[in-house]
Order: structure tokens, then C-alpha cells, then sequence
């Protein structure tokens, strides 16, 4: 029976690559005949015979056992209630600490925890919510990968009758969450602007790294000008923000604006970055015009990179977020809500001011 | 050997990967084994059945519509059964909490709450008696469970196949470039392209209010709009004789570059609720019209494949493209075709993309051509071109839905997820090569295969 897709293509292929496997290997073979995978022969082809007879055995015993389990009525209290979590990435520090922090807070309520990552990838966020539907676990927290398009995955869910919370970023595409937990990043700039006065005695010319397609970094840099524009009214502080360039929240960008800045700026005396890497990006770039002495700066996170800066005295100091509370309260939240109690719909963790003196006692960077 | 002996043998020749498929779909059958709950009106009439005659009883469910059905037969055949319903509650469990404490408050026993398996697992229920002491302490009733595979579930399967949905389209078009012998790395950024361009232009043309014929003619612009685009790459690889590799590795950052100008760096999602019904709306047998969409377009693909003289040419180009040209094959043209074709799949997939998550962003689709070419490379296509099957690639796409919704269902957390996918993509490869290096032949010389 001549196979309707057997071509000239295959006729001229099959001649093509007799000539060379014959130049490979010596061994004649014929020239229409088209390897494949079943059956096999050979040594692969033995072991793989060997492997399929056990596995037949094997096999048979699955059978027997799906049958079996099938066939059981079992009791309802069996399921352990699933706490569904599909994170923003899983490659960041903070929501590995965030993470963390919900299974140890969900194994005193016997409760278990799944936590995957969505990558950055709103569409795989979206099928890990469905299958967490099929799975009817008791309750979801994501942080969306993108605010807007995290509204239908959030009103599956719905329809589904399961709650969603959301921790660190909020949705902004609809859809009914419970509870939204997230550090208070309006507080966190604030502290930052204490801390800039403190590093500057009240004076001198300061700049921002920026990066105000995020949220939550527009709430940080409101924040810090507020606190400065307050501080001006009341206690007679001069400082002024004269430069707010993008650095991307990056390394590598921050470090090139921050260049640019002491290009521009020669009398510059602070830099409040918005994150910790544009802290350490603005590092590097003093480093190089070898001005680290003259111009002070104050980041934002406590990453472990940016607490050793502080302790070296890089940076002068950083408001640090607590991703294990956020973790630890979100659960909270979800066996309120089982309990039937009322949850409140969000929910700010401060951050805290961490200075060279905390970095001294921080005993996490003790080992260095 | 029998003719049906020889049909099976055949099926599992050319595609070997079936059995590794329909080996996955038991793996996980048999570990997602757990207790479901029937629904509905059945399970509320097995349960009325067990309450007494004269009890003051309680029901307590969600707000869905699989709850409802269940809640109104149950208030019916416990009324028929001469039991009194002293509250019905749907919602969530403070709506349950709010009732038994009003329950409570009205010091009468409360003899049994029934409720489904899944309301039975909320904390407000483990401990009643201590909580609302006047009501003495209620039996809960939930409908009687039975043990089934999660993965066997109607929903699940369906789940599967609209996961894969958008990956498995764009595979199609990156099986033919293949085969060709080339690879198209531009499929992520033009399906970024092809989801901002439909939504930019829907957001244009009346946003939320938009009119169905608008929403068809901007999926329509989309899509032509990538093959557009999938036409470029073609025409530097068959005309300037630039490697694919390079080509494609191109016109990924241009595409990529024009989603975010036209999105403006952010996402778009004003758009009418009538969007989503390409990617989420139920089409035929329930079955959701994004997978409607994508069989199709794989039966479409395999008939040009098989059926076709342009299908043919495609092969002939990949497997010697000097023999081709020499056969009278119009080499360029065939690879302009491909490239065009892979170009115009990616757009598709856009546009369902965007229809699934009822916005477009530039984001979208990073790292899906790696996807594709997975699906397309366990689908038993070789990378040196000439040798595959459309329908190879479908089974390819379905084995990495498979193992990833498997995984998720059963919990495996996302580091392990990447090293179990990176290997099965490098068996795949592997299989590929013992194969083309005639390692693993066939035990007999098929006679039917002969010419």
C-alpha cells in the first residue's frame, strides 16, 4: 500500500542519505527503507524490549490499581485543603522569601501550599489559575504578571466560587479579590526622604532614579518628595530634587543615567534610587568618577546585594520591604476568610529604615 | 500479520509519539486519583435521603452555578421529606458565619448542615459546636464521594487543549518552515505584534462598543499583517540566501520593537466583552472555539501537506534543495509560501492570545518560539528538514501540555517543571538523531512501503 504522502521529496532524500550513511557506517541499508522508531532493533532496540516486557508487568499492576482506587469510596476529610500561589517570578529573592513565608504560616493551619511561577508570562499565569480551578483548591493568591490582563483568570476563578488574593502587585482588570496585601511603598518613600535628610543635614541637591511605569515605584517617589516638601515647611530643610531620570529599575540603566547626572549635575549631594539595583547601578557609576565620598545614596528593598552596600557604607541607607510578612499576613487573610471573618480588602506592611548599624547586627551578613 | 495489526503498527511507526502521549495521560490518570463529589440534582437528593424527618436543617453553597442546581433540589426534596429548612445560604463562608450566628442568636437546635465537599473543608465549619453553642452540635452532610482521576475530568482535558491552543497553532506554521529545513525564531514577537495590532485597532474603532465586524476585520488585518512580516523573512532566506537562524533572529526584535511602539510600552484592554469569545467562548459539543480553531487549522495543514502538490514541494525543498531545483521545484516561491504561512499562524495565535486574556501587550509570547519548536521537534519533525508530519506536531504540543497541566496538577513547583520539560525536549532530539543515523531501524523490511 503506497503511502499518500510519500513524495519525490522522499524518493530523492531516501537516494541523498543512502550515499552518506553508507559513507558513515559502511553498512549497506537499503535505500526506501525509512527508519522508525517501532519496532526497534539493535543493542537500542534490545534494551528497549527488555525495558517494554517489565514494564509490561508494571503496567498490568497500574491497571489493577487504578482500577482498584477507582472502585473505593473514600472518606471526605482525605483532601488536605490547597492553597493555589502562581507568583510574579520565582528568579527574585523577594517572592522566594515571600513564598517561603506562606508555607510555614500555612502549615500551622494545616493548610498546604503550591506556589509556581508565572515567568512575567500573563498567559501561563492564566492556565496555572485554571488548573488550580480543576484542582478546587480552597483559595488563590497571585501576583499578577500583568494588572490588567490578570482580570479574566481572576473572574474564572470567580465563577468557580474560589477566592483570589493578591499579594505585592494589585489587579487592576476586574474581578473580585478578597484581599490585597503589599508593603506600603507611600510610607516606604517617606522614610526614604527622612533618611536623605539625615544623610544630607538638611541640604543640598538631589536626584531620583526613577522608573514610573511601575505603580508601585510612582507611590515611592510621591512619597519621598512629599516627605521633603513637608520637611521644608516645618523644619526649614533645603533640599531640592533637581534631576528625576529613568533607570529602569536596571542595573546597567540606572548606571549610565547616574553618569549622566554627575555629568550634569557637578554639585549633586544625593541620589534616592527607587530599587536596589538602580542604588547599586548609581554604586558603580560614583565608583568610576570616584566620587562616592561627595554624593550619598539611599536605595530601596534590603535586598542581601543592597544591605552589604550599606554596610560598606555605599549606600547610606535603604527603607527594607518584609516579603515574609506580606507571605505570612496573606495567609492569615485566607484562613480569616475560611473562618468566616471578616477580611479587610487590603492590607499595607510597613517598611522599615535599615542603616549601616542594622547591617552591623544583620546576622545574615555576618558570613562576609 | 492481520490488516487491523498493520494499520496499529503503522499508526505507532509514524507516530511513535502517540504512545508516549497516551502513556502520560495514564501516568497522571492514575496519580491525580482523589475524592470528587458529585453535583447537582442527584447528589442533592442523596443527601436529603439521609436526613430525618422533622430536623431543623441548614444548606450552605457557594454563589455558582454548579452549587445552585444542587442547593434547589435539595431545599425541594428536604421540603418533600418533611424536614424543615430553617436557612439556604449561598455565597461565602462570612455569609455562612452571619446565619448560623443568627441561628444562633435564636437558641432552637439546629439538627444538620448540608453542604458540598468543598464548603465542608472551610475552617467555620470544623468546630460549630463550641462556636454557635445553642445550636447543639449539627451533623454535615456533604454528597457521598467517589475517587476519579482529576485529569480525566471533562474540564481538565478541555483546559489541556485550550492551553496548548495558542502554542500549538503557532507550531503548525514553524512544522513547515521546518521542513523546509529552516526555523523561524520571529513567532513570539509577531504574535506580540499581530495581539497589540488587533487590540490597537479594535481600541481605535469604538473600544469597549465595537462592533462584531470590526473585531473581525482587525483580527483579519492582524493576521495578514504577520504574515506581512512572515513574507519579509521569506524573502531575505529564499532571496539573499541569509540563514534563517539569522533572518528570523532579525525580524524578532523588529516585530518586537513595533508591538511596543504601537502599544506605547504598556498593554491595551479596553475592549468589548464580545473579544473573548474567540478564546474563551464554547463553541460545537462545548468544546471552546480556540481548539475548534486549532483543529482545523491542523486538518487544513495536513491535507496541504499529504494531499497537495505544494506539500510535496515543501518536503522536496527540505530534504535536498538542489534535487528539488533541479526537479523543476520553484524552490523560492515554496519557501516564500512558508515563511508567509509560519508568519500568518503567529498572527492567529496572536489574536487568540489577545482574545483570551481580553488585552494585547508586547510581553506576550516571549520565549513561545522555543515552544513551537519544541512541540514540532517532539512531534518527530527532524531539525535538518525534509522529514515530518503536521499531525506529528500536534501530538508533540499536546505531550507538553500534558506534562506541564500533570505537573501542575500534582503540585511540582516551577523549578522542577523546567528541568522535566528541558528533558523531555532533549529525548525528543535524541530520539531524532539515533533515528536519522539509523540506530534504531525497523525489525523487517516493510513490503508495504515499497515502490
Amino acid at each position: 500500500m503506497p503511502r499518500l504522502g510519500a513524495s519525490t521529496s522522499t524518493a530523492l532524500r531516501a537516494e541523498y542519505e543512502y550515499e552518506g550513511r553508507k559513507a558513515w557506517n559502511g553498512s549497506p541499508s537499503h535505500p526506501n527503507q525509512k527508519s522508525s522508531l517501532f519496532p526497534p532493533r539493535g543493542p537500542i532496540g534490545l534494551i528497549l524490549s527488555t525495558a517494554m516486557k517489565t514494564n509490561r508487568r508494571r503496567f498490568v499492576a497500574l491497571s489493577a490499581f487504578a482500577a482498584a482506587s477507582a472502585a473505593l469510596p473514600a472518606a471526605a476529610a482525605d483532601r488536605k485543603s490547597v492553597v493555589g500561589v502562581s507568583l510574579l517570578s520565582l528568579a527574585n529573592p523577594f517572592f522566594r522569601d515571600l513564598g517561603d513565608a506562606m508555607r510555614s504560616e500555612a502549615a500551622k493551619y494545616g493548610l498546604e501550599v503550591n506556589v509556581v511561577s508565572g515567568d512575567f508570562d500573563a498567559a501561563r499565569q492564566r492556565n496555572q489559575v485554571s488548573d488550580f480551578i480543576v484542582r478546587k483548591v480552597a483559595a488563590i493568591v497571585l501576583s499578577p504578571c500583568d494588572s490588567k490582563a490578570v482580570g479574566t483568570a481572576i473572574a474564572e476563578a470567580n465563577r468557580a466560587g474560589i477566592p483570589v488574593f493578591t499579594v505585592d502587585i494589585a489587579s487592576l482588570g476586574g474581578g473580585k479579590v478578597v484581599s490585597h496585601v503589599a508593603t506600603d511603598n507611600l510610607g516606604g518613600g517617606h522614610l526614604a526622604g527622612q533618611a536623605m535628610i539625615e544623610a544630607l543635614g538638611g541640604k543640598g541637591k538631589v536626584a531620583i532614579l526613577d522608573h514610573p511605569e511601575i505603580e508601585s515605584v510612582l507611590l515611592r517617589t510621591r512619597g519621598f518628595e512629599a516627605e521633603l516638601a513637608t520637611q521644608r515647611k516645618e523644619k526649614g530643610v533645603t533640599i531640592e530634587v533637581v534631576a528625576k531620570l529613568p533607570g529602569g529599575g536596571a542595573k546597567d540603566k540606572s548606571f549610565k543615567a547616574a553618569e549622566d547626572l554627575l555629568q550634569s549635575h557637578p554639585d549633586l549631594a544625593g541620589i534616592f534610587a527607587i530599587n536596589d539595583p538602580s542604588a547599586l547601578g548609581a554604586v558603580a557609576a560614583l565608583e568610576k568618577a570616584g566620587r562616592l565620598q561627595q554624593v550619598r545614596i539611599v536605595g530601596f528593598d534590603g535586598m542581601p546585594e543592597g544591605r552589604r552596600a550599606i554596610q560598606t557604607g555605599q549606600i547610606y541607607a535603604d527603607p527594607v520591604q518584609f516579603p515574609d510578612r506580606i507571605g505570612s499576613t496573606a495567609v492569615q487573610q485566607i484562613r480569616k476568610y475560611l473562618d468566616g471573618d471578616d477580611v479587610k480588602p487590603e492590607i499595607l506592611i510597613p517598611t522599615a529604615l535599615y542603616r549601616k548599624a542594622d547591617a552591623d547586627r544583620d546576622p545574615t551578613l555576618k558570613s562576609r | 500479520m492481520s490488516p487491523s495489526h498493520r494499520l496499529v503498527r503503522r499508526l505507532f511507526a509514524d507516530y511513535g509519539m502517540l504512545l508516549v502521549l497516551l502513556a502520560l495521560g495514564f501516568y497522571y490518570s492514575v496519580v491525580t486519583i482523589t475524592t470528587h463529589q458529585p453535583a447537582g440534582a442527584d447528589a442533592a437528593q442523596q443527601v436529603a435521603s439521609r436526613v430525618q424527618v422533622g430536623e431543623r436543617v441548614m444548606i450552605i453553597t457557594r454563589d455558582t452555578p454548579e452549587d445552585a442546581a444542587y442547593r434547589e433540589e435539595l431545599a425541594r426534596s428536604l421540603q418533600g421529606r418533611g424536614a424543615l429548612v430553617a436557612a439556604s445560604i449561598q455565597g461565602e463562608p462570612r455569609d455562612a458565619r452571619v446565619a448560623l450566628e443568627g441561628l444562633n442568636a435564636d437558641g432552637k437546635p439546629l439538627h444538620v448542615i448540608t453542604t458540598t465537599t468543598d464548603c465542608a473543608a472551610w475552617t467555620l465549619l470544623k468546630d460549630t459546636a463550641t462556636r454557635f453553642p445553642t445550636l447543639g452540635s449539627p451533623r454535615i452532610l456533604t454528597p457521598e464521594p467517589y475517587r476519579w482521576p482529576t485529569f480525566l475530568t471533562r474540564q481538565n482535558l478541555l483546559n489541556v487543549a485550550n492551553q496548548i491552543a495558542v502554542v500549538a497553532i503557532l507550531a503548525v506554521g514553524m512544522t513547515l518552515v521546518i521542513l523546509t529545513g529552516g526555523i523561524d525564531l520571529s513567532v513570539g514577537s509577531i504574535l506580540a505584534l499581530s495581539a497589540v495590532l488587533s487590540t490597537a485597532l479594535i481600541q481605535r474603532w469604538g473600544g469597549p462598543n465595537a462592533s462584531p465586524g470590526t473585531l473581525w476585520l482587525a483580527g483579519a488585518i492582524a493576521v495578514a499583517g504577520s504574515a506581512t512580516v512572515g513574507l519579509l523573512s521569506g524573502v531575505l532566506v529564499a532571496g539573499f540566501k541569509v540563514p534563517s537562524f539569522i533572518t528570523t533572529l532579525a525580524v524578532m526584535q523588529v516585530a518586537s520593537g513595533l508591538a511596543f511602539i504601537i502599544a506605547r510600552g504598556g498593554s491595551i484592554y479596553e475592549l468589548p466583552d464580545s473579544f473573548t469569545t474567540l478564546g474563551r467562548g464554547l463553541g460545537a459539543l462545548g468544546i471552546p472555539h480556540a481548539v475548534w480553531l486549532m483543529l482545523g487549522l491542523y486538518v487544513g495543514a495536513h491535507l496541504l501537506m499529504t494531499r497537495t502538490v505544494l506539500g510535496r514541494r515543501i518536503q522536496a525543498v527540505g530534504g535536498n534543495p538542489e534535487a528539488a531545483r533541479l526537479s523543476g521545484v520553484p524552490v523560492p516561491g515554496v519557501l516564500l509560501f512558508a515563511y508567509a504561512f509560519c508568519g500568518a499562524m503567529a498572527g492567529m495565535g496572536g489574536v487568540v492570545q489577545a482574545s483570551q486574556l481580553k488585552s494585547g501587550a508586547p510581553t506576550y509570547g516571549q520565549m513561545y518560539e522555543l515552544y513551537a519548536i519544541a512541540a514540532v521537534v517532539v512531534g518527530g519533525t527532524s531539525l535538518s528538514g525534509g522529514e515530518g508530519r503536521v499531525l506529528g506536531t500536534l501530538i508533540g504540543a499536546l505531550i507538553i501540555a500534558v506534562i506541564q497541566n500533570g505537573m501542575n496538577l500534582t503540585g511540582v513547583e516551577s523549578y522542577q517543571q523546567k528541568i522535566v520539560l528541558g528533558l523531555v525536549i532533549l529525548g525528543a532530539v535524541l530520539l531524532d538523531l539515533l533515528k536519522r543515523r539509523g540506530w534504531i531501524r525497523r525489525k523487517t523490511a516493510p513490503p508495504a512501503n515499497t515502490r
